[in-house]
């Protein structure tokens, strides 16, 4: 298989990329919306005239913003990511989680679980757009070729496709319980989706819409990440991280993370770190991505990180969800400060990273 | 106004969840509840400041205006278990394990046939960005429903055999609020899981809101001579009011006063009783050891009596059969 750049930042990913030159240039404007493709709340799913991203003096001019989704109180935490301060909470139906950037980069959808919606909101500004229904969005994110929007719904146990362009369902899969985290390989052919109640890592050839393989990786699976031809998959109830044989499914290894109940995993923006959050012992572990060998571990004591973003200057947000708190990390140092958000911080988005196309993306950009 | 309090609830909960609970968690391999111990440590925490928050209230009052003066107190130790066990302990576990089991399979197979739950928010738009309001309205509908469930737990023999439990208290106190036979909880959990189905209740939004209504509750039964005045009475439930439904007259299939935090719906569908005065309470059909048996003794008393009362419907239902028989021939 040849690596395709682009589509490793697929899902929970900050990494540095070159433009796909297979897909198509995008114009400057988005098409306008059909009344069909309105949801529920009136919000249009494309806008009207939004431009496909913001041009780049828009960008630069933008307020760097951290979008925070605190779970446990039906909230997201818009941090003015300059002051360091709350600007504002913006209220959502139930549990927002994880994120996705629309294709064209105007609309930041985050998931909202047991709300049964996609929030919407501006990326730009921070502000909410409104909701669409959408059956138990967890873990989502858009194929790198974006004609597929793949969902996890862990409490309902499917694992739904979309199409990309509508956002209408074209398959659900029920491949196991608890489906949690997901990624594709570069080339758009194939889900990768971990499964907690079987302890399961399941692949989808989503061509021809089908299960390749499901593979045991340990108990309690969660975070996925495609990395250079393999697929690694934190697992929950155990202490490692596994590399999978993206073909075979094949455990290839597993690799300790110094820290008890990896969660999830992530690539910095200049691909020089692997970081994975170890829930259940409360810390960061930093590998390295040749040889996954441990570099550093940053306790966390009793905060149970999760997600992670990486800001232009290179520090590390991380979301503390037993603390509600979000920690921006110097990672040379060691040194972090917190900022208050809602209880159960979640999904980070950093509109930073969508302010250069082509340049520095995050997960499912 | 009640952030940091909120807060610091939450951080307790946070610091339990991860020194505590998700250690065992990972021991057991049972990882794939980690996302809801942190919510059942919630629930156990603002239970447990809840009781703390009632017992400082309601203690002073129950000595400073005592409406009964009791030379024993341990019918009243039974409560206390009820009321740790219900809000602190094991009720709420197996709450999350029992029913947030049944509302996903419900909710999964609705899903799958294409029909998505509604929630108020999403049937009216306008009240996102206004969670207290939000929280008021579902306080409201969900207070409406627990009128509904009660009233008709008074009304089916076999029900109110269960319910008796509740109202067998001599020594009515802030305590009796969770006195309950398991299976008229069970019942219970099961009618607001069809509720929280219909309208999408957000489980713990609004944890301090909560913790208010519960302290109400418990207020309600206190052994107080408290009303709230004219007006007061005819907006929260107060001790007194509550008493007249737990009053010897009122124990039974025909009673009044069944809200359990606002009294509104006794006033809408005429059931309200605001008469001025605090009679004792209890029910003296029900066996002795509902009363004053220990927890145990109580559950399977209660399990009897509702054995009796069940046959005692069928052979009432067969006398009335025979008689309609025998008028008809």
């Amino acid at each position: 298989m040849t690596p395709n750049p682009l589509s490793e930042c697929a899902t929970h990913r900050m990494t540095r990329m070159t433009p796909d030159l297979s897909l198509p240039a995008p114009s400057l404007h988005a098409a306008p919306t059909p009344a069909s493709r309105r949801g529920f709340m009136g919000l249009a799913l494309a806008g009207a005239t939004a431009p496909l991203w913001p041009d780049l003096a828009q960008a630069d001019a933008m307020n760097p913003l951290a979008i925070i989704m605190n779970s446990g109180e039906a909230s997201v935490s818009v941090i003015d990511m300059t002051t360091r301060k709350v600007v504002r909470t913006v209220p959502t139906l139930r549990e927002p989680s994880h994120w996705a950037l629309s294709p064209d980069r105007s609309k930041l959808y985050i998931a909202d679980a047991s709300g049964n919606a996609l929030f919407v909101m501006d990326p730009v500004t921070g502000t909410g757009l409104g909701h669409m229904v959408m059956a138990d969005p967890y873990q989502i994110g858009y194929t790198p070729d974006k004609r597929y929007f793949v969902v996890n719904a862990l409490r309902l146990d499917f694992v739904d496709v979309y199409d990309g362009a509508t956002l209408k369902l074209v398959k659900r899969f029920k491949v196991g319980g608890m489906p949690s985290h997901l990624d594709f390989s570069p080339d758009s052919r194939w889900s990768f989706n971990s499964m907690q109640e079987p302890g399961t890592l399941v692949s989808l050839d989503l061509t021809t819409m089908t299960v390749r393989w499901k593979s045991h990786v340990g108990s309690t699976p969660a975070g996925v990440m495609w990395y250079k031809d393999h697929v690694y998959c934190c697992v929950m109830g155990e202490n490692y991280v596994a590399e999978v044989d993206p073909v075979s499914g094949k455990v290839l290894r597993k690799i300790p993370t110094g820290g008890i109940g990896p969660h999830n995993i992530f690539l910095t923006p200049d691909r020089q770190t692997i970081y994975v959050s170890n829930r259940v012992g409360g810390s960061l572990t930093a590998l390295d991505p040749a040889t996954m060998a441990i570099r550093r571990v940053y306790p966390f004591h009793a905060a149970g990180p999760d997600d992670i973003a990486v800001d232009p200057q290179g520090k590390l947000w991380v979301a503390l969800r037993f603390h509600e708190k979000v920690a921006v990390l110097e990672p040379v140092s060691g040194d972090y400060e917190t900022i208050d958000v809602g209880r159960s911080p979640h999904g980070i988005f950093l509109n930073t990273m969508m302010s250069r196309p082509g340049i520095v993306t995050a997960e499912k950009l | 106004m009640f952030s940091p309090l909120d807060r610091f609830f939450s951080t307790i909960a946070g610091w339990i969840d991860q020194t505590v609970l998700l250690p065992i968690l990972y021991h057991f391999g049972w990882m794939q509840w980690e996302e809801l111990s942190f919510d059942w440590m919630l629930v156990c925490v603002y239970g447990f400041f809840a009781v703390i928050i009632t017992y400082a209230i309601c203690w002073p009052l129950e000595a400073l205006f005592p409406i009964e003066k009791w030379p024993s107190q341990k019918a009243v130790v039974t409560d206390v278990m009820y009321t740790l066990v219900s809000r602190v302990g094991v009720l709420p576990i197996f709450s999350f394990l029992v029913f947030y089991q049944i509302q996903v399979t419900v909710n999964g197979f609705v899903v799958d046939h294409g029909y998505i739950p509604p929630m108020l928010e999403t049937v009216i738009p306008s009240l996102l960005g206004h969670p207290i309001l939000t929280f008021i309205l579902y306080a409201l509908i969900l207070d409406c429903a627990e009128y509904w469930r009660h009233r008709l737990s008074h009304t089916f023999r076999g029900w109110y055999a269960l319910h008796a439990l509740h109202h067998a208290q001599r020594q009515m106190s802030f305590w009796s609020d969770d006195r309950n036979h398991m299976l008229d909880d069970l019942i219970s959990g099961v009618w607001f899981a069809v509720i929280g189905l219909a309208i999408g209740i957000p489980p713990l939004q609004f944890p301090l809101l909560v913790m208010f209504m519960r302290i109400v509750e418990s207020l309600s039964h206190a052994n107080a001579r408290i009303s709230f005045g004219w007006l007061g009475d005819r907006l929260l439930i107060s001790p007194r009011f509550h008493r007249i439904h737990h009053g010897l007259h009122a124990a039974g299939r025909v009673s009044c006063n069944y809200g359990a935090v606002f009294p509104f719906w006794d006033m809408i569908f005429r059931t309200a009783d605001f008469s001025d005065h605090f009679p004792a309470t209890g029910d003296r059909n029900a066996p002795e050891a509902m009363a004053t048996g220990g927890y145990v003794a109580q559950q399977v008393s209660g399990l009897l009596y509702f054995g009796q009362m069940m046959k005692k419907g069928r052979a009432s239902k067969a006398r009335a059969k025979a008689k309609i028989k025998a008028g008809v021939s």
